[in-house]
C-alpha cells in the first residue's frame, strides 16, 4: 500500500492507467499488478501557499488557470502484486494420510 | 437523465462561487433537461434563475438550504410541481419567528399546512445522516419518524465529493446512508451539493469561505478537501453513484438514479404558472373602495373629470377632454385603472399628512396622472406623451416614482402598510454584489495582505467593476508607487476579478415598495429586514417580471428643504405660499439661475452644472427642462450641448430637417433632445401612432433591432411621400440620437423642484439656505451654504444657548451693527446684451446655526436643553440642562454664552472671556460632582454657593483660534471665513478673487486659493479622467479642471487635502461660464508656512 506523488524532483513513477484509473505501475524496480482499489480519493487546496513559486505550473501540462495552483491530486489506495507473482495452485490434502501437496497449475509468465 | 437537485449559486451570499444563469447554461450545455436552485437561506436568486430556465427550456426545480433545529445541521427543502406557495409562505412564517432562517420544530408544527407539501432531502450536513454515520441506527429512525407527519415525502441525499476517510462528503459516508435508506424504505436519491461551476473555482469558494467567517485562509479554516463540488455532467455523476452504490452492496448506481430522476420530475416547475414569469398582480378593486372592475372604472372617470374642470379654463377644457378620453380608453383596455387609483391614494394619503409630494419619471407625461393630483407637471402645455408612460403596445405595467421629503418618507411606508396589509405590500430587496472595492478588501483580508495595502488600494478604487481593478490601477498616477506587480499582488487582482459582480449581501431598496393583490405571499417570499418592514426576497427587476406593481418612493431631501422653508416663511414673514401654484415665469428666479450663483439649487448647482447654465443662459420653464436633459452622460459624451448653446445663441444657423418636422424640434433649435421629439418625429414620418412610434423608439436602443426599424422606416417614410434625401437624413439623426434622447417628461417632473427651489433662493434666501442647512439636500458641504448666505448679505449668526434652535433658524436682524454683512453679490451685465440680472439682496435677515451642529451633542442632551430655556447664566445652564461636561465645553468654545454674559467680539485686556467661562464651567462641573456624591440629589446643590465667576486675568482666544473650535467643534467656520487666517499670504502673492476671476481674460495664468468643496471625476467624451475641483475662497466658488498632465504631480494631494493654492489658466466657457485649467496645485497650510519662515528670515536679515 502507497500513495503515488507526483513530486518533480523524483523521477515520476511509471504508471500505467490507459484509461484514467491506474492498472499496473513500477517500484523500486518491479513491476506491479493492481488486483483491487480499496478506496480512491480526491484532495486539492492551499493554493494560497503557493503563491511565490509559479514554477511548479510550468511542468504540468494542462493549464486550467493562470496563477492558482489548487495542487489537484487524485489518490488510490490499492492492493498490488509484483506482476508474475501471482499463479494458480492446487492445494491437496490427503484426507487418509493427513499430507498436503502443492501443484502450479499455471506457471509465472 | 440526471438532475442536480442540490445546487448553491452566488445568491447563498459568500458561499455559491456561480451565477445562477451560468449555472442553468451549463446544465442546458450538459444536455439536463431540469436544474435545481437551493440557495442556502433565501431564494434571491429564483427569479433570474427561472428566468434562466425558461431561456434555455429547461425545467426549473426551486428548493431552500437552511439550518434546522440547531445551526449545525442543514437540511434542503424542495417544492413539488405546482406546490411553490408552499414553499414562499414557509420561509415567510419562518422570517417572522427568527431573522436566522433557522428552521425549527416548533415553526413546523405551526405551519404545518405549508411544510407537508414539501419535500424534505436528509443531506450530508443533516442530523440523520450524522446519526447514520455514527451507526446511532436508533435515533436516525427517530429522527426520521418524528417528521413523518411535517412533511410530504422524506428523501435520504447521497452525495460524495470522494473526500478521505469516512465522513461527510466520503463515499462510505454516502454509502452508509444509502444503506439506511435501503434498510427502512426510505427513498434516496444523489446529489453533488454543487456550489461551484467549475474545478477551477475552488479559489473562489475559499476566499468566499474566508469572507464568510472572517477568518484568513489557513489550512484549519478551511472547508474544502477538493473541487468536487462543482456542476459535474451526467457522466461524472454516474461513476460516483456506481461508488457510492457498490459501497453499499448494490450492482451498479442505476437504482439510485432512477429515484433522483422520479423525485426530480415531481419538482419540475413551470415559469410561467408556477415562478409567476409575466404575471400581472394588481390591487383588487375592493383596495380603493369599488365592488366590480366596472365601478372601479367609473370612479377612475369621475375623479379624473373633477380634475379637469378644477384644473383647466373652459377654453382649454376641450383639448383635455379629448386627452383625457384616449387615455381613459387605454387605461381600460389595459386594466390598469386600480393602479392609477392606488397611487393617487397614496399621495393624496402624503398630502393629508401635510408631506410634499412630487411625481417624477414618465409619469408626468399621463393627464390622468396630472389631473389625480400624482404629477404636478400639466403635461399637455408641456408637450408630454401618455404614450411614453403607457399604452396597450406594451408589455409592462407602467412605472411611477413619487418624491417624498426625504424626512418624512417612512410616515409614507407606514401609511402603506397600515392601509394595504402585509398581505398585499412589502419593501423590495436590493442585491449588493461585489465590485472593485469590497472585492479587493476581501481578497486582501482573505490571504492576509496587510490592512493599510489594502485600505490604500481599496479607497483609490473608483467605483468600478472589480474585473477592471487591474486595468484601473495601471490608470492611477497616484498609485504608482505601489508595488503591485509581486504575485501575491497580482493573485489578490485575478481573484478579485472572479468575484466580481456575486452577490453578497440582501438589504432593502432605498425606495421600492410593491403593492399587490392578496396573493402577494405566494408569488414571493418575505423577510423582516433591519428597518422591521416585510420585504420580498426578490429585486426590483424580479419583482416586475412577475408583475408586481411597484412603487418607488424617493426621499428627496430638497422636498424637506422646500418644506422647511416654507415653514420659516410661515413663521417670521407670516405670509403663505403656495409653491405649487407660482406661474413659471418668474424673471428673478431665472435672473438668479443665469447669474450661475446656483448653489443649493436642486439639480443644478453641481460644477458642471454651473458651466451649462452659464453658456445656456436659461430664461423659461422648458430652458430649465432642455438644460437637465442636456447636463448628462449621454449628450455630453456625444456632444450635443454644443450645437444646441451655438443655434441658441446665434452663433449657428438651425439645422431644418422638413418643414413638417420643424415645430417639433423648435423648442430644442433643431437638436433632438427628447424622447417624446424621436416618438412624434417617428409618427409623422410614417404615419403611425404615437404607441407605435414608441415601440419603435424603443428598438432603436439596441443594435440589432436598429435594422429591423430601418427596414420599416423607409418604406413608411417614402409612402408618406417624403423624399429619399428627408427620409435619410432624419433617420441619420434617429440613429444617431435616439439613444441619447431623455425622457422629457422626466425631465419636466424633475425642473419643478429646480424652479420652485430657484424661485425660494431669489424671493425668500435666508428662509431657502436655512432649509438647505437643515436638510442638507445638496453635493457641498453645509460650510459652503453658509458662505453662500453670506454672500447675499445674510448674517450669520452664532450658536446662542438661548436662541439656537433644534434646525437652522432664520432671524429678522433689527439693529444693522449687530453683525458684520457683506455687501451682496452683484452680477456684472451680460456683455453681449447689456442687461443686468436682478439678484437678490438679503441684508436684514440672519441665520442662526443650529445646536444639532455640535459634535457629540446627544438627541437627549437637545431636548432638555431647549426644554429648560431660558437660562440666566452659565452656573443655571449647568444646574438645569442636563448637559455633560464636553458639551458645554463645546458651547463655550463655540461663543453660545457669549451674549448671556456680555463677551466682547474682539478681546479686551482684562474683561470677562471664553478662557473664564471654561474655568468656571470646570468649577461648577467639580462641585455638582462632588456634592451628587454626597448627597445624590440635585435639589441640595441649590444652597451652595457656585464658585464666583470672575476674569482670571488670562488673554481670550484670538480670532482665528476661535474659528479653529467652530471648525473644530461643529464642521462650520461661523464668526469668518477660513481663508481669512492666509489674507496677508494670499495678498501678497497677488492670488485672485474667485469673482474677480471673470474679468481675467482667456488664457492668462493666475493664483486662485480655497476650501475643497467637492472633487468629482466624472464620464467625459474623451474617456480620458478629468478631474473637477471646486474651491471655495469666500467670495464664490472656483471651478478648476487637471487634465491627465498635471494629475501624476498633483491627484494624490487633490485626494488627501482640503485647503488648496492652485495655479492655472482661465477659460471662458460662456457669457458668464468661466474656469481654470490647473498647471499646479499645492496644499495652502504648507506653502504659508514656508512663506513665514522665509518672511521671518528676511525680516530677522534686515532687522
Amino acid at each position: 500500500m502507497f500513495e503515488s506523488t507526483t513530486t518533480p524532483a523524483q523521477t515520476p513513477p511509471a504508471v500505467l492507467a490507459p484509461e484514467g484509473e491506474p492498472l499496473e505501475f513500477l517500484y523500486q524496480g518491479r513491476r506491479f499488478h493492481i488486483h483491487a482499489i480499496v478506496s480512491r480519493w480526491r484532495e486539492s487546496g492551499g493554493w494560497w501557499n503557493r503563491i511565490e513559486d509559479g514554477n511548479r505550473l510550468h511542468h504540468q501540462k494542462h493549464l486550467e488557470q493562470t496563477i492558482f495552483d489548487d495542487g489537484a491530486r487524485a489518490i488510490w489506495r490499492v492492493e498490488a502484486a509484483p506482476v508474475g507473482a501471482l499463479a494458480t495452485f492446487e492445494i491437496e490434502l490427503d484426507e487418509v494420510t493427513g499430507t498436503w501437496q502443492i501443484r502450479p497449475t499455471s506457471r509465472p509468465r | 437523465m440526471f438532475t442536480h437537485l442540490h445546487v448553491a449559486s452566488g445568491y447563498s451570499f459568500k458561499y455559491g462561487t456561480a451565477q445562477p444563469d451560468a449555472l442553468v447554461a451549463r446544465a442546458a450545455e450538459l444536455g439536463m433537461s431540469a436544474l435545481a436552485l437551493t440557495d442556502r437561506d433565501g431564494m434571491a436568486g429564483a427569479i433570474r434563475f427561472a428566468q434562466s430556465c425558461e431561456h434555455y427550456g429547461i425545467a426549473p426545480v426551486l428548493g431552500i438550504n437552511l439550518s434546522f433545529v440547531q445551526k449545525k445541521y442543514r437540511v434542503t427543502l424542495l417544492a413539488q410541481s405546482g406546490k411553490l406557495p408552499a414553499l414562499y409562505r414557509l420561509l415567510t412564517a419562518i422570517n417572522r419567528f427568527n431573522n436566522e432562517n433557522l428552521l425549527t420544530y416548533q415553526i413546523l408544527e405551526e405551519a404545518s399546512e405549508y411544510s407537508s407539501q414539501l419535500i424534505l432531502l436528509h443531506g450530508h450536513r443533516s442530523q440523520l445522516a450524522e446519526s447514520i454515520g455514527a451507526r446511532k441506527y436508533d435515533s436516525a429512525n427517530s429522527i426520521y419518524n418524528s417528521m413523518r407527519d411535517l412533511f410530504a415525502e422524506q428523501v435520504i441525499e447521497c452525495t460524495s465529493h470522494l473526500i478521505r476517510g469516512d465522513g461527510p462528503l466520503s463515499t462510505p459516508y454516502a454509502a452508509k446512508a444509502l444503506g439506511f435508506a435501503r434498510d427502512h424504505k426510505i427513498p434516496a436519491i444523489l446529489t453533488n451539493s454543487a456550489r461551484m461551476l467549475d474545478r477551477a473555482d475552488g479559489p473562489v469558494a475559499d476566499v468566499l469561505d474566508a469572507a464568510r467567517l472572517l477568518v484568513p485562509l489557513h489550512q484549519r479554516h478551511v472547508e474544502r478537501h477538493n473541487s468536487e463540488g462543482y456542476l459535474k455532467s451526467e457522466i461524472e455523476m454516474k461513476f460516483v453513484a456506481d461508488e457510492i452504490s457498490r459501497m453499499a452492496g448494490e450492482r451498479d448506481g442505476s437504482a439510485l438514479l432512477t429515484t433522483t430522476h422520479l423525485i426530480a420530475q415531481r419538482c419540475y416547475l413551470s415559469p410561467r404558472r408556477d415562478i409567476g414569469i409575466g404575471g400581472v398582480h394588481l390591487p383588487e378593486s375592493s383596495v380603493v373602495g369599488s365592488a366590480t372592475h366596472a365601478e372601479m372604472a367609473q370612479q377612475l372617470r369621475a375623479r379624473a373629470e373633477a380634475g379637469l374642470s378644477r384644473r383647466y379654463s373652459s377654453s382649454q377644457s376641450v383639448a383635455a377632454s379629448v386627452r383625457l378620453e384616449e387615455e381613459l380608453s387605454t387605461v381600460e383596455s389595459l386594466g390598469f385603472e386600480s393602479y392609477f387609483l392606488t397611487v393617487a391614494d397614496i399621495t393624496d394619503m402624503a398630502r393629508s399628512k401635510g408631506i410634499r409630494v412630487a411625481a417624477r419619471g414618465s409619469g408626468a407625461g399621463s393627464l390622468i396622472c396630472y389631473l389625480l393630483g400624482i404629477s404636478g407637471v400639466e403635461p399637455i402645455s408641456q408637450g408630454l406623451l401618455m404614450e411614453r408612460f403607457c399604452s396597450t403596445l406594451r408589455g409592462e405595467l407602467p412605472d411611477i416614482d413619487i418624491d417624498v421629503e426625504s424626512a418624512r418618507r417612512l410616515e409614507i411606508y407606514d401609511a402603506i402598510f397600515e392601509k394595504y396589509g402585509t398581505e398585499r405590500t412589502a419593501t423590495v430587496a436590493m442585491v449588493d454584489t461585489y465590485r472593485a472595492r469590497h472585492a479587493i478588501r476581501d481578497v486582501g483580508a482573505a490571504l492576509g495582505i496587510s490592512p493599510m495595502e489594502i485600505d490604500l488600494i481599496a479607497k483609490s478604487l473608483p467605483h468600478i467593476r472589480a474585473r477592471n481593478i487591474g486595468k484601473a490601477l495601471e490608470n492611477l498616477p497616484e498609485l504608482k508607487h505601489l508595488k503591485l506587480d509581486t504575485p501575491i499582488m497580482r493573485m489578490a487582482i485575478e481573484l478579485a476579478g472572479r468575484i466580481d459582480g456575486l452577490p453578497r449581501h440582501l438589504s432593502m431598496h432605498p425606495c421600492a415598495i410593491v403593492l399587490s393583490d392578496a396573493k402577494l405571499l405566494d408569488v414571493a417570499p418575505t423577510l423582516r429586514n433591519s428597518s422591521d418592514y416585510p420585504m420580498v426576497y426578490f429585486d426590483k427587476d424580479d419583482v416586475e417580471a412577475i408583475g408586481l406593481l411597484k412603487l418607488d418612493v424617493l426621499g428627496v431631501r430638497m422636498q424637506s428643504a422646500i418644506s422647511y422653508a416654507l415653514s420659516e416663511i410661515k413663521r417670521v414673514e407670516d405670509s403663505t405660499v403656495d409653491i405649487d401654484l407660482l406661474p413659471l415665469d418668474d424673471c428673478d428666479t431665472f435672473d438668479l439661475i443665469k447669474s450661475t450663483r446656483t448653489l443649493g439649487i436642486f439639480q443644478v448647482e453641481s460644477p458642471g452644472q454651473r458651466e451649462l447654465v452659464g453658456k445656456f443662459a436659461p430664461s423659461t420653464f422648458i430652458d430649465l427642462i432642455i438644460d437637465i436633459s442636456l447636463f448628462r452622460p449621454g449628450p455630453v459624451k456625444s456632444d450635443m450641448i454644443t450645437p444646441f448653446i451655438n443655434t441658441r445663441h446665434g452663433h449657428r444657423s438651425r439645422l431644418t430637417l422638413h418643414p413638417k418636422l420643424d415645430p417639433i424640434l423648435d423648442e430644442t433649435e433643431g437638436v433632438v433632445v427628447f424622447h417624446e421629439q424621436v416618438i412624434r418625429l417617428i409618427s409623422v414620418m410614417t404615419g403611425s401612432s404615437l404607441a407605435e412610434s414608441d415601440e419603435r423608439r424603443r428598438q432603436l436602443g439596441s443594435h440589432e433591432s436598429q435594422q429591423i426599424v430601418c427596414d420599416w422606416f423607409y418604406p413608411a417614410a417614402l409612402a408618406e411621400g417624403f423624399d429619399m434625401a428627408t427620409v435619410d437624413k432624419v433617420w441619420e439623426v434617429l440613429r444617431a440620437f435616439a439613444s441619447f434622447g431623455f425622457c422629457k417628461a422626466h425631465a419636466a417632473a424633475f425642473a419643478l423642484p429646480t424652479y420652485q427651489s430657484a424661485w425660494l433662493k431669489a424671493h425668500h434666501t435666508a428662509a431657502f439656505i436655512a432649509g438647505a442647512l437643515t436638510h442638507d439636500p445638496g453635493m457641498y458641504p453645509k460650510r459652503l451654504i453658509l458662505d453662500e448666505a453670506r454672500q447675499w448679505g445674510i448674517a450669520v449668526a452664532p450658536i446662542d444657548i438661548n436662541l439656537s434652535d433644534r434646525s437652522y433658524r432664520v432671524e429678522k436682524v433689527d439693529d444693522v451693527n449687530e453683525y458684520e454683512v457683506k455687501t451682496p453679490y452683484l452680477a456684472p451685465n451680460l456683455a453681449s446684451t447689456g442687461a443686468e440680472l436682478n439678484l437678490p439682496d438679503a441684508r436684514g435677515y440672519a441665520i442662526r446655526i443650529a445646536l444639532t451642529e455640535i459634535q457629540g451633542i446627544s438627541e437627549g442632551e437637545v431636548d432638555t436643553i431647549l426644554s429648560a430655556r431660558p437660562y440666566l447664566d452659565l452656573n443655571d445652564f449647568v444646574l438645569r440642562s442636563g448637559s455633560a461636561y464636553p458639551t458645554t465645553q463645546a458651547l463655550i468654545l463655540v461663543g453660545a454664552f457669549d451674549r448671556l454674559h456680555n463677551l466682547h467680539k474682539e478681546p479686551i485686556e482684562g474683561s470677562l472671556n471664553r478662557r473664564d467661562l471654561l474655568l468656571h464651567a470646570q468649577d461648577l462641573y467639580k462641585l455638582s460632582a462632588s456634592k451628587k456624591g454626597n448627597v445624590g440629589s440635585k435639589q441640595l446643590t441649590l444652597g451652595l454657593t457656585p464658585p464666583p465667576l470672575e476674569p482670571s486675568g488670562l488673554p481670550d482666544l484670538t480670532r482665528s483660534e476661535k474659528v479653529r473650535h467652530e471648525v473644530d467643534l461643529t464642521g462650520l467656520d461661523i464668526s469668518q471665513h477660513m481663508l481669512e487666517f492666509y489674507g496677508d499670504f494670499l495678498n501678497q502673492i497677488g492670488a485672485i478673487r474667485s469673482s474677480d476671476l471673470i474679468h481675467h481674460r482667456a488664457g492668462s495664468t493666475v493664483l486662485v486659493a480655497g476650501v475643497k468643496v467637492a472633487l468629482q471625476t466624472p464620464p467625459v467624451r474623451s474617456g480620458r479622467r478629468v478631474m473637477f475641483l471646486t474651491l471655495d475662497d469666500s467670495y464664490g466658488c472656483n471651478d478648476i479642471t487637471f487634465f491627465e498632465d498635471v494629475q501624476e504631480s498633483c491627484a494624490g494631494l487633490l485626494y488627501s487635502s482640503w485647503l488648496f493654492l492652485v495655479r492655472g489658466e482661465v477659460r471662458r466657457t460662456g457669457p458668464r461660464g468661466v474656469s481654470i485649467r490647473a498647471t499646479k496645485a499645492w496644499e495652502l497650510g504648507a506653502s504659508y508656512e514656508k512663506w513665514r519662515n522665509l518672511n521671518s528670515r528676511e525680516r530677522a536679515s534686515y532687522g
